[in-house]
């Protein structure tokens, strides 16, 4: 006989009973009463690290209090187990653990599988929305060149030509604006615009250079890397959110995918893009030795910095030797300039407020050789001289084709502050 | 056989720290393994262990809810308020018109404070339909809508009044919950005692309103003097080595005035705290029987400045300890004066609800203990 107290569920109180254990019952006696509880309905309403509580299931209300027992134990040794205190049994957490990282995997890795379809259905209304987060960032941390028209204008042409010869659909829709910033860069826009730094020109020392980031961010357009960096970003951050209970990490890590130091890609976007660019430059006939030594260049910044603050164009993954190795082992050494020397020397005087300086040497592969065999026999010779200038601003043209000088509806605003962050886009 | 002596006093509460802390590690590390979904199995254990340690008259509180009702709380939530919420902070930026989702996400906003009162009713209503006494469930009846509404006036005239109308919104609130809190089929009643409500809460409150503002140039003041007392003054004339270093300095100083100033300031608020927990601890009565509540300052202090550097620096996975502490240091200071008729009080005629707290979830209101 075991001393205990019952409550009956019916009232707030408890009475002193006693307690005899049957081989599958146990019997409480309560004043006159007797109440027989089968031990396989019996649940523990303790949690076991105190006085032992019996309550029947389904829940009456009643209460059978009692001290450790090794007699109970000993009779019914199911009510010492974690089922019958409601503790969830292995099965349940192998199956938490489970769907956990299964939710984690849909979002995680499905998210940037369903990127690129998502990307491609995404009205252009709503493209121009995020262009516009994006432009907010350029016009805050970089500034107008008033004198980067003409020079805009000789790099949009030999986009153009590369794009034509490599038939990219969208290249009506892509339109560079050189800005002037502190720090060599340039990146695409979810708008087809491509933002190329005066530091970048600065930087290069030959035209094909500068032609081969271009190409590179053109591909970046041509494949929607734009659209599905974003959709990525907001699956990730929708995820983490979700995750850890909207603290708002994961919405920082959404809202700076679109800002200018969240334009990151991955590394098959980028190679994809160095593959698809070199592509468009073969097809124009354009060397991509250029880009081989801009890479090279970095990664010689990047050793002598300690892979520190370097422009993730070219220092992201793939690593820029290895880039560079890729570019190199591609080149046609002897192909014409993609940009001829009065142009090149136009190119580089944008937002300098300099007179475009006296015809000089620059370093670049001999001009008029014939280009080796296999060469795109239809690729467009380098312009000879600059187009001449229409009226208004620079800015995207209206219609195809590589006409200079609309009136950008973005243009630029005075610079306000650097933002060295900026180097993360590419 | 003779059962374990309960505790002498009406209430009493006998968990330990070490004990608590075991349960609080094995729920964190399973809450990373399973990437915080299993935070509802871990409530469930850790509000367990916390409830049958509160020993009310010789009998423990027994905590009856399940992890799968919290769980699914949480499934009803996520279409109710988690996909609204990443509509308008993940799509509506991205694809509307600026000024659009300005106004949306400041509209969810508003719509938030009235949401999370209503989510700390419901949660309060969830929690006191799981919680037994010898069998008879507890139970808050009354509309969660009608608290919603009324707590978001009382917010406003809180902002209206640059905080002074706190008081009596504290009261208010308090008034409202406790006036539809059940013990079986017996009401609590917040009483009218012929006093303000608000007795013995204004000086307090006023010295941690002035306190705080105080609290925070004190700070700096301090964190200065330490700084000059270091060498600052000294290192600024002859000039930082660079620029980047000074900067450093600052916003070292700037950090820990920070932290001090926040440590005063719950220092200043203190006093408040334990004169308005005393005060509603008064106003409490049950069939009769009255309660008393002795919170004082420092002790309240030492527990809350516990409880936050024990949240803190385990990122907020120990944070039931804190809730644990919090918990132990009023049941211990509660005292009750008469004796409510339990033989006739009844089982609770209040229905439970199937599903558990998802709006509170999502609003993270517990710690992830359930001490509202």
């Amino acid at each position: 006989m075991i001393l205990a107290r019952y409550a009956d569920g019916r009232a707030a109180i408890a009475r002193d009973a006693q307690v005899e254990l049957g081989p599958d019952a146990l019997t409480i006696q309560v004043g006159e009463q007797n109440h027989v509880w089968t031990y396989a309905d019996l649940r523990r309403a303790d949690d076991g690290a105190g006085r032992i509580m019996l309550k029947r299931k389904p829940d009456t209300g009643e209460r059978l209090m009692l001290e450790q027992s090794s007699d109970l134990e000993s009779t019914a040794p199911d009510l010492f187990k974690p089922r019958a205190f409601g503790i969830e049994g292995r099965a349940v957490v192998g199956s938490l653990i489970a769907s956990a990282w299964g939710i984690a995997a849909a979002f995680l890795v499905g998210i940037p599988l369903a990127a690129a379809p998502i990307a491609e259905v995404i009205p252009e209304r709503q493209r121009n929305q995020i262009a516009d987060i994006s432009w907010s960032q350029v016009n805050a941390f970089t500034d107008y060149c008033d004198d980067s028209d003409e020079a805009a204008r000789i790099l949009n042409d030999v986009a153009y030509r590369m794009m034509e010869n490599s038939n990219v659909a969208r290249r009506d829709d892509i339109w560079i604006t050189i800005v002037d910033a502190p720090f060599p860069n340039a990146f695409a826009l979810p708008d087809y615009s491509i933002i190329v730094t005066d530091d970048l020109i600065e930087m290069a020392e030959s035209p094909d250079e500068v032609t081969g980031v271009i190409a590179h961010e053109i591909a970046h357009i041509e494949h929607n890397h734009v659209m599905k960096n974003i959709i990525r970003n907001v699956g990730a951050g929708v995820f983490f959110d979700i995750v850890f209970g909207g603290a708002g990490a994961g919405q920082a890590i959404a809202i700076a995918s679109v800002n200018l130091t969240g334009l990151r890609y991955s590394r098959d976007d980028e190679t994809d893009a160095d593959v698809r660019g070199f592509e468009y430059m073969d097809a124009a006939g354009i060397d991509t030795g250029g880009v081989a030594r801009l890479f090279t260049r970095f990664t010689e910044m990047a050793e002598e910095q300690g892979g520190g603050d370097i422009p993730t164009l070219l220092s992201s993954h793939p690593a820029s030797a290895e880039r560079a190795a890729t570019a190199r082992a591609r080149s046609r050494p002897g192909l014409a300039p993609s940009i001829n020397e009065a142009d090149w020397r136009v190119v580089r005087a944008a937002c300098s407020d300099e007179p475009i300086p006296v015809p000089a040497p620059i370093e670049i592969p001999a001009q008029g050789q014939t280009p080796r065999e296999g060469a795109n026999p239809n690729a467009a010779p380098a312009p000879t001289s600059p187009t001449p200038p229409l009226e208004g601003g620079a800015g995207k043209p209206e219609s195809p084709g590589p006409m200079p000088k609309p009136a950008h509806p973005k243009a630029v605003a005075p610079r306000i502050g650097g933002l060295p962050s900026l180097g993360r886009a590419s | 056989m003779t059962l374990e002596a309960a505790p002498t006093q009406a209430f009493a509460h006998s968990g330990k720290l070490g004990n608590v802390l075991g349960l609080a590690f094995k729920n964190a590390g399973l809450t990373l393994a399973t990437l915080t979904l299993y935070r509802f199995w871990a409530r469930t254990a850790m509000r367990r262990r916390l409830w049958s340690r509160v020993w009310v008259m010789g009998d423990p509180l027994e905590y009856t809810g399940s992890a799968w009702e919290l769980f699914r709380g949480f499934l009803i939530s996520l279409p109710c308020f988690f996909l609204p919420a990443i509509f308008i902070f993940y799509i509506a930026p991205l694809m509307m018109d600026p000024v659009t989702a300005t106004w949306l996400a400041i509209g969810f906003y508003i719509i938030a404070n009235p949401l999370i009162a209503a989510a700390r009713y419901l949660m309060r209503r969830y929690q006191l339909s799981r919680t037994r006494w010898r069998g008879i469930r507890f139970g808050l009846a009354g509309s969660s809508a009608r608290y919603a509404f009324a707590s978001f006036g009382w917010t406003i005239l809180q902002t209206l009044s640059l905080g002074w109308y706190t008081p009596a919104a504290r009261m208010n609130r308090a008034k409202l919950m406790w006036d539809n809190a059940r013990f079986g089929d017996q009401p609590f009643q917040f009483i009218d005692d012929g006093e303000s409500p608000q007795q013995g809460m204004w000086w307090p409150f006023a010295m941690g309103w002035f306190g705080s503002i105080l609290s925070l140039f004190v700070a700096y003041f301090i964190v200065f003097m330490i700084a000059f007392a270091a060498g600052l003054g000294e290192y600024i004339s002859q000039g930082a080595e660079s620029s980047e270093q000074a900067a450093m300095i600052f916003v070292g100083i700037g950090v820990a005035s920070f932290v001090l100033g926040l440590l005063l300031m719950t220092l200043a608020w203190a006093p408040y705290n334990a004169a308005a927990m005393n005060r509603i601890a008064s106003l409490i009565e049950l069939d009769g029987a009255r309660f008393k509540l002795k919170a004082k300052t420092f002790s309240l202090f030492g527990v809350t400045l516990a409880g936050w550097l024990i949240t803190i620096f385990s990122l907020t996975l120990l944070a039931p300890v804190a809730g644990f502490l919090q918990v132990r240091y009023v049941i211990n200071r509660l005292e009750v004066t008469g004796a409510p008729k339990f033989a006739e009080i009844g089982q609770s005629i209040v229905p439970e609800g199937t599903s558990g707290e998802g709006l509170g979830d999502a609003f993270d209101l517990d710690m992830g203990v359930g001490v509202v």
